[in-house]
C-alpha cells in the first residue's frame, strides 16, 4: 500500500523567503508532494514542492513561512500530492481554504481521496453543453443564457454588488422542465467575513444549504492557502458531478486575489514576470481551475463555473479578466454607472457576452425568437448609448426622429428590463415578453436582426 | 547507442537529467519510470535539459531517463483525416478508451490505425523511376479524398522500383513497393515518419493567386486570402477569433483543413467535433469531418506539448500539400504558442526580451508563417499543392503593441483586425474594415473576373470608398450632429450603414447567412451601389431624404443576407427590379404629396 | 295658446332632451361606475392574489429552509455519534496491537519495517528508536542486517521513546528522520480505515 510509506522527515532548513522555504540534503522527494511542516512551537502547516534537485527542495508554504525558523523547523515529505477527501456527505459542510472542516464537525468519512490538481478532461469525451438553465434574472435569461456545463465569470469591481447577483443564480437557478436541484460548491477566496456569511445565509433561507459545499477562506487567512481553494472546491465540484451525477453550480470568489497569490510566490522564486508583474504561466494556471466545468459524455452530472473576480481600478484590460476572458466561455461585465444609477443588477450589457448562448436557446430549447431578440436588444441599446453620447455634445436638437426612440429604448431597457428585484424570479416567457416591449418602440423597419415571420407574431408596435 | 540517464531537477514541466552524453538536441525522450514523453531541448555537459510533454507531478529525482534516439516526429500515412489528436500526435480518442474521460499519463497509443485496410491502387510499376516525394498509388481515405502513398522526401534520390505490390486491400504497415539504391533494398510502406521542427522539402515555389473562398463577405469580398498565402486575426477576447476560425475552417474551398486548438477552451475542440460531422461540405455534399484533422492541446494541458502542437499541425498540412492538394492550416492561437515558449525560456533561465518573451520569438514566428506557400511538389508526377496558413494572436488588453501581435504583422500578407468596439455593439465578424488590410487584393483579381464577373474589383472599391468616406463624415458628426451634414453627405452615412449591416455583418450561427457564396456576394454589393445610385439621382431632383429613408426596399436589402438562400438567388434580381420601381413612383409622386 | 302651446312645445322639448341627457348621463355614470367597480375589483382581487401569493412564498420558504435545516442537523448529529464510534473501534485496535508485541507474525514485520526505514534515510550512519520491549528484538533484526549488507551502520539508541511499537530512525546529524512507528501507520491508515468502519456501523458491510 504506498499510502502507508512514511514520509521522511528533515529539519536541514537553508532558506525562508516570502512563501518558501528551501530545505537541504534531500534524498527523497517529488515534484508536487505534500510537505507537513512542524514549527518550533509544534504548529502544524501544509506545502508543496515547487522544485526538486540536486538535493534541494523549494517549497510553499500554504499557512505562510511567519514564525518559521531556520533552526528546529520539520518538514516531513508525505509522498503524495495533495489530496482532498470525497463522498457524499460532503453536502452541507463548510471547510477552510485548505479542505479542512470548519463547521466543527469531525473529518470526512472519504469514499475516496483525489488529487486536488485534478486532470484535464479529454476534449473528446466532454459533451458540448447545451441546456438552457433559467435564472430568472432577465438580462441572463435574454441576452447571456447561461448553460449547463458553461464558465461564466462576472467582472466586478469593488463595492458591486456580484455575490447579491452570484446568491440570486444560485437560488433561483434550475434547468427548465426537471425537477432536479443544482449543488452548489461555493468557494470564497480572500473575501471578508460579511460576504461569505451573506452567502451561506442565503443558501440557508432557501434550504439550499444541505445541497451545498462551502470552504472558506476570508480575508485575514493566509493568503497562499488561496492557491488551494479553488482546486480543493472544484476536486469536490467533479465528483459531485461526475462519479454521484449532480449537477453542480461552483461559484468562486474572488479570483482576483487567488492570482494575488500566485504572483507572491513567484516573486519569491523571483521567476521573469509578464504583465503587471504576474507570472507568465498566470493563463495556464488559471486554465487549469477554469477548465474543470462541463459535461462528460454518458455521465449524467454537469459542472456550471460562475467565478467572480473584481477588476482592479474596474479595467477590464488588467491581466486577471483579460486571461480570464480568453479562457471562460463568455464573461458577465457589471458597470460602475448603472450601479449608481441605481440598476440591479447592474450588468453592462455591452461588454458581456455568453459565448455558449447560441447552442442553449432556439426553436425545441426555448423560443425560436429568442436569440434573434437578444440580438436585437443589444442593438438597440448599442445605438441607444451612441445617441446618448451624441445627445451630450450636440443637444436632442441635433438627432433625428429615429435617434429619440433609441434614447427612449435605451432608457426602457434599463427600467423595464434590466432592472429587477434581487428576490424577483421572472420566467422566460415574461423576460421576452418585456423584450419585445421595449423594441415594439422602434419602428419595425429597425429590426434587421429579427426573421419577419417572428416581428408579425411578436411586434406590438404600430 | 541511445542515452539512459537519471532524473536531478525537476519544476513543472522541465527536467534535468544527467548522464545524457549521448542524447540529442531534440531527441524524444522517456521521463521516470511512468515513462512521460520528453523532448530535449538544451544539453550541457553530461546535463540534458528536457521539457515534459506530460503533468510531471509526483516526477522525483533519481527517476530514470531513457532516449529514443528519434527527434519528435510524425507519422504520416492515410488515417490521419477526420482524427483528434493531442500536441505530439496521440489520438485522443484512444487515449479516452484507455484513460476515460479525464487525460491520464503514460498513455501509449498509435497515431493511426495500423489494422485497418486500405484498397491500394498503384500508379507505379516495377522498373519505373521513382524519387523524393513521388506517388507510389493511391488509397481512398475518406470519401472525400484519396490519399496518395508518397515516397519519404529523405529517400536516396532517384532509384528504381524492384517491385511493387499489386492493386489489393492492405494495412498501413504493408510494404507497397520495393526500391533499390547501389545494391541496397529499401522498402516502402504506405507510411513514414516525418520530423515535426523540420519544414518537408518541395520543388519550387509559386505566387498565390488563387483566392480561398471561405462565404464570408468580408473576407472574400474585401480582405480576401490567397491559397499559399498567410493570414493573422489578432482581436481580444469576446471579439470572435474562434467563430471567425471555425467559419473558414467549414468553408474554405480547400481540400484539408488542419485545425490546430492551441491552448485554447476544451468545449472548442468538442464543439468542432459535434458539428463537423453534421456540416456539409457545400461543394462535394460530403460531412466536412471528411477533410478536416484537429490538433489539440487545449489550455488545461501540458504546456510543453502547445508549443509542439504547432509544429504537428503544420508537419501534417505539409504532408497533404505534398499530395498536390490544397490545404488550410489554422493555428488558434499562436500567442498561447508564444506563451509556451516564454515559459520553457523562463525555466532555462534564458535572458527575456519585451514582456519576458524570449528573443527568438520573432524567429520562431516567422520560421512558422514561412511554411506556408503554393508549391511544386518533389517527385512524379508533376503537382502542386499550397498551405495556407492562418494564425489567430490573442494579444493581452486587446493590445495590438504587445510582441506576438507587432512580430507577427511582420510575417503575414492579410491582416484582419477584430475590433473589441465592433463586438460590443454586436457587430460580427468584428473585422475593422479600416484597420485590416489584405496584399493579395491584386493577385486575386484574376481569379473573380474569370470566375465569377469582372466587375468585382470595381464593385469592391467603390463599396470600400464609401466605408472610407464614412469615417471621415462620422468625425464631423461626433462634433456636430448628423444634422449639420448636407443630404448628399446623410446619404453616404445611409449607405454606409446598409453596407455595414446588410454585406460586412453575417450571422454564422445562421443557416442562410453563415456562407454567402461569391455570386451572392457579388449581387449583394451590386444591389446596394445601386440604390445609393438611384438614391442620389433622387435627391438631385429634390426627393426628401426622408422619403428615401423610408422606402420599404431598405429593409429587404438588409435582410436579403439571411431571408434568401443560395439556391433562390433570383430573387436578388427581384430586389433590383423593386429599386427600379420604387424610385420610379418616388418620382412620379407630385411633390406636395411628399412629406418633408 | 298658440305662443303658449309653442312654449310648451319647446319646454317639453328642452326638459325631454336634457332628461335623455341626464338618463343618458346617469347611465354613463353608472356604466363608468360599474367599470371601476369591476376594475377595482379585479385590483382588488390582484391585491389579495398578491399578498397571499407573497405570504404563500415566505411560509414555503421558511419552510424550505426550516426542513433543510433540521434535515441537516440530523445529518451533523449522526456524523458526531459516528466519528465517536470510529474513534473507539481505534482505540481498541491499538490495545490489541499493544499486545501482539511477541508474535512472530510482529517479528517479521519489524524486520520489513526497519529495513525499509534504513534505505529510506540513505547511506551514512542512523540511529534507530523503539520502545523498550522492542529493544532487544530490533538489536537481532540489525545485527541480521548487517550480516546481508555490510554497509548498513546502524545502531539501537540507548533512549526507549513510548509507542506502541514498530521504530524511528534518524540519520547521525539528526537532519533526517523516518518515522515509520505503529503508532505513526495507524494513524496514516485512519482515513482509508474509517470508512470501512463507518460503514460497518452503519450496517453497510
Amino acid at each position: 500500500m504506498p499510502e502507508t510509506t512514511a514520509g521522511v522527515e528533515y529539519t536541514k532548513v537553508v532558506e525562508i523567503k516570502g512563501p518558501l522555504i528551501i530545505i537541504d540534503g534531500i534524498t527523497k522527494a517529488s515534484f508536487d508532494e505534500l510537505v507537513e511542516i512542524e514549527t518550533v512551537d509544534g504548529e502544524r502547516r501544509l506545502g508543496k514542492v515547487l522544485e526538486v534537485g540536486f538535493g534541494k527542495a523549494v517549497v510553499q508554504v500554504f499557512e505562510g513561512t511567519t514564525g518559521l525558523t531556520i533552526t528546529g523547523t520539520k518538514a516531513k515529505f508525505i509522498g503524495k500530492t495533495m489530496e482532498m477527501p470525497v463522498s457524499q456527505e460532503l453536502l452541507g459542510r463548510v471547510f477552510d481554504g485548505l479542505g479542512r472542516p470548519n463547521d466543527g464537525l469531525p473529518d470526512p468519512i472519504a469514499d475516496k481521496f483525489l488529487d486536488v490538481n485534478g486532470e484535464p478532461m479529454n476534449p473528446e469525451r466532454r459533451e458540448y453543453p447545451t441546456s438552457f438553465i433559467q435564472t430568472g434574472v432577465s438580462v441572463i435569461d435574454g441576452m447571456l443564457t447561461l448553460v449547463r456545463g458553461q464558465k461564466l465569470p462576472i467582472f466586478s469591481g469593488s463595492g458591486m454588488p456580484h455575490n447579491i447577483l452570484a446568491a440570486q443564480i444560485a437560488r433561483q437557478a434550475a434547468v427548465v422542465g426537471t425537477k432536479e436541484d443544482f449543488a452548489v460548491v461555493f468557494a470564497a477566496i480572500g473575501v471578508q467575513y460579511s460576504d461569505a456569511q451573506y452567502f451561506k445565509r442565503s443558501l440557508e433561507e432557501s434550504g439550499a444549504l444541505r445541497r451545498s459545499v462551502l470552504f472558506l477562506n476570508l480575508a485575514d487567512d493566509p493568503a497562499i492557502e488561496r492557491i488551494i481553494t479553488p482546486r480543493v472546491a472544484l476536486t469536490v465540484a467533479e465528483y459531485l458531478a461526475f462519479d454521484l451525477g449532480m449537477h453542480v453550480l461552483a461559484i468562486l470568489t474572488d479570483m482576483t486575489n487567488y492570482a494575488e497569490a500566485l504572483r507572491e510566490i513567484s516573486a519569491a522564486r523571483e521567476e521573469v514576470p509578464g504583465r503587471k508583474g504576474y507570472p507568465g504561466y498566470l493563463y495556464t494556471d488559471l486554465a487549469n481551475n477554469y477548465e474543470r466545468a462541463g459535461r462528460v459524455k454518458g455521465k449524467n452530472g454537469s459542472v456550471t463555473q460562475v467565478p467572480i473576480l473584481s477588476m482592479p481600478a474596474d479595467d477590464i484590460t488588467h491581466p486577471i479578466p483579460d486571461l480570464t476572458g480568453y479562457i471562460t466561455e463568455g464573461q458577465i461585465v457589471l458597470g460602475r454607472d448603472l450601479f449608481r444609477k441605481g440598476v440591479y443588477p447592474p450588468v453592462n450589457v455591452l461588454m458581456s457576452l455568453s459565448r455558449l448562448m447560441k447552442d442553449g436557446v432556439g426553436e425545441g430549447k426555448t423560443r425560436s425568437d429568442h436569440m434573434e431578440v437578444g440580438n436585437q436588444l443589444y442593438d438597440a441599446y448599442s445605438r441607444a448609448q451612441e445617441v446618448r453620447a451624441l445627445a451630450e455634445i450636440v443637444g436632442r436638437a441635433g438627432l433625428t426622429g429615429v435617434d429619440l426612440k433609441y434614447l427612449d429604448v435605451g432608457d426602457m431597457f434599463e427600467q423595464q428590463f434590466l432592472k429587477q428585484a434581487p428576490d424577483e424570479n421572472r420566467s422566460l416567457d415574461e423576460t421576452l415578453g418585456r423584450a419585445w416591449d421595449v423594441l415594439s418602440n422602434l419602428p419595425e423597419g429597425e429590426l434587421t436582426k429579427i426573421k419577419e415571420k417572428h416581428v408579425k407574431q411578436y411586434y406590438k408596435g404600430k | 547507442m541511445v542515452a539512459k540517464g537519471k532524473i536531478v531537477w525537476v519544476s513543472g514541466p522541465a527536467v534535468k537529467a544527467d548522464g545524457m552524453s549521448t542524447a540529442k538536441m531534440y531527441e524524444t525522450v522517456e521521463v521516470g519510470e511512468s515513462k512521460l514523453i520528453g523532448e530535449v531541448i538544451r544539453l550541457t555537459g553530461d546535463i540534458a535539459f528536457i521539457q515534459v510533454y506530460e503533468s510531471t507531478s509526483g516526477l522525483r529525482p533519481g527517476e530514470p531517463v531513457v532516449g529514443t534516439g528519434q527527434p519528435l516526429s510524425v507519422l504520416l500515412g492515410p488515417g490521419i483525416i477526420g482524427k483528434i489528436y493531442d500536441g505530439i500526435q496521440r489520438p485522443l480518442d484512444e487515449i479516452a478508451s484507455k484513460s476515460g474521460a479525464f487525460i491520464g499519463r503514460g498513455v501509449i497509443t498509435t497515431p493511426v490505425d495500423f489494422k485497418k485496410k486500405y484498397k491500394f491502387k498503384p500508379s507505379v510499376k516495377k522498373g519505373d523511376e521513382i524519387g523524393p516525394g513521388s506517388i507510389l498509388g493511391t488509397v481512398e481515405e475518406t470519401p472525400l479524398l484519396t490519399h496518395s502513398i508518397l515516397v519519404p522526401p529523405n529517400h536516396p534520390g532517384a532509384t528504381k522500383l524492384t517491385d511493387v505490390a499489386s492493386e489489393g486491400d492492405y494495412n498501413i504497415d504493408h510494404i507497397v513497393a520495393t526500391a533499390e539504391k547501389s545494391g541496397e533494398k529499401i522498402q516502402l510502406k504506405m507510411y513514414h515518419k516525418w520530423p515535426v521542427r523540420k519544414p518537408r522539402p518541395y520543388g519550387e515555389r509559386y505566387d498565390p493567386t488563387v483566392p480561398l473562398v471561405t462565404g464570408q463577405r468580408i473576407i472574400d469580398t474585401y480582405f480576401p486570402i490567397a491559397k499559399g498565402g498567410t493570414g493573422a486575426i489578432p482581436g481580444g477576447f469576446g471579439t470572435g477569433k474562434t467563430v471567425t476560425l471555425h467559419q473558414i475552417a467549414k468553408w474554405a474551398d480547400s481540400k484539408v483543413v488542419v485545425y490546430i486548438g492551441c491552448g485554447e477552451r476544451g468545449n472548442e475542440m468538442t464543439e468542432v467535433l459535434v458539428e463537423f460531422p453534421h456540416l456539409i461540405d457545400p461543394r462535394s455534399g460530403r460531412p466536412l469531418m471528411e477533410r478536416t484533422v484537429l490538433v489539440a492541446n487545449t489550455s488545461n494541458m501540458p504546456v510543453a506539448a502547445r508549443e509542439a502542437s504547432i509544429y504537428t499541425g503544420a508537419t501534417l498540412a505539409e504532408y497533404y500539400r505534398d499530395m498536390g492538394f490544397d490545404v488550410v492550416l489554422v493555428a488558434d492561437s499562436t500567442s498561447r504558442w508564444a506563451e509556451a515558449l516564454r515559459e520553457m525560456s523562463g525555466r532555462l533561465e534564458e535572458m527575456p526580451a519585451e514582456e519576458g518573451y524570449p528573443s527568438y520569438l520573432a524567429s520562431r514566428l516567422a520560421e512558422f508563417y514561412e511554411r506556408a506557400g503554393r508549391v511544386k511538389a518533389l517527385g512524379s508526377p508533376n503537382r502542386s499543392g499550397s498551405v495556407t496558413l492562418i494564425g489567430a494572436v490573442s494579444p493581452s488588453g486587446a493590445d495590438f503593441t504587445e510582441p506576438v501581435t507587432t512580430h507577427t504583422i511582420r510575417f503575414i500578407k492579410t491582416f484582419w483586425a477584430l475590433d473589441t468596439r465592433l463586438a460590443y455593439s454586436r457587430h460580427y465578424p468584428s473585422i475593422n474594415w479600416m484597420q485590416s488590410y489584405s496584399g493579395y487584393l491584386e493577385d486575386v483579381s484574376k481569379w473573380w473576373k474569370e470566375n465569377v464577373t469582372g466587375e468585382w474589383f470595381d464593385l469592391r472599391q467603390e463599396s470600400y470608398q464609401l466605408l472610407q468616406k464614412e469615417d471621415t463624415l462620422k468625425e464631423i458628426v461626433r462634433l456636430l450632429g448628423p444634422e449639420a451634414l448636407p443630404d448628399e453627405e446623410k446619404l453616404v452615412l445611409e449607405l454606409a450603414r446598409m453596407i455595414k449591416i446588410g454585406i460586412l455583418q453575417q450571422n454564422s450561427f445562421d443557416k442562410v447567412d453563415t456562407y454567402c457564396s461569391p455570386q451572392k456576394q457579388v449581387k449583394m454589393v451590386k444591389l446596394m451601389l445601386k440604390f445609393y445610385k438611384e438614391a442620389q439621382k433622387a435627391l438631385k431632383v429634390g426627393t426628401p431624404l426622408a422619403d428615401i429613408r423610408a422606402m420599404p426596399i431598405i429593409p429587404s436589402l438588409l435582410k436579403a443576407k439571411f431571408e434568401i438562400p443560395e439556391e433562390q438567388l433570383g430573387k436578388l434580381d427581384d430586389l433590383d427590379r423593386q429599386i427600379d420601381e420604387q424610385f420610379h413612383k418616388q418620382a412620379e409622386a407630385p411633390p406636395m404629396q411628399r412629406s418633408a | 295658446m298658440s305662443s303658449n302651446s309653442a312654449l310648451e312645445r319647446t319646454i317639453s322639448k328642452v326638459l325631454s332632451q336634457k332628461e335623455t341627457e341626464l338618463i343618458s348621463q346617469i347611465d354613463s355614470a353608472y356604466q363608468e361606475s360599474l367599470k371601476n367597480l369591476e376594475a377595482s375589483q379585479g385590483k382588488l382581487e390582484g391585491e389579495r392574489t398578491k399578498i397571499v401569493e407573497s405570504a404563500r412564498k415566505q411560509a414555503e420558504n421558511l419552510k424550505r429552509q426550516i426542513v433543510g435545516s433540521s434535515r441537516l442537523a440530523a445529518r451533523n448529529q449522526e456524523l458526531v455519534i459516528i466519528e465517536t464510534a470510529v474513534s473507539n473501534a481505534f482505540e481498541q485496535a491499538k490495545r490489541k496491537l499493544a499486545d501482539a508485541g511477541d508474535k512472530e507474525s510482529y517479528k517479521s514485520l519489524m524486520a520489513g519495517v526497519i529495513e525499509e526505514s534504513v534505505s529510506s534515510i540513505g547511506s551514512g550512519k542512523v540511529t534507530v528508536e523503539c520502545n523498550k520491549s522492542d529493544t532487544e528484538l530490533v538489536k537481532r533484526i540489525i545485527a541480521d542486517l548487517q550480516k546481508k549488507n555490510p554497509k548498513v551502520e546502524a545502531s539501537v539508541s540507548n533512549h526507549s521513546i513510548d509507542i506502541i511499537g514498530g521504530i524511528r530512525v534518524k540519520s547521525a546529524d539528526g537532519s533526517m528522520t523516518y518515522d515509520n512507528t505503529i503508532d505513526s501507520r495507524i494513524e496514516r491508515l485512519k482515513p482509508l480505515i474509517r470508512k470501512n468502519i463507518a460503514q460497518m456501523l452503519r450496517g453497510e458491510e
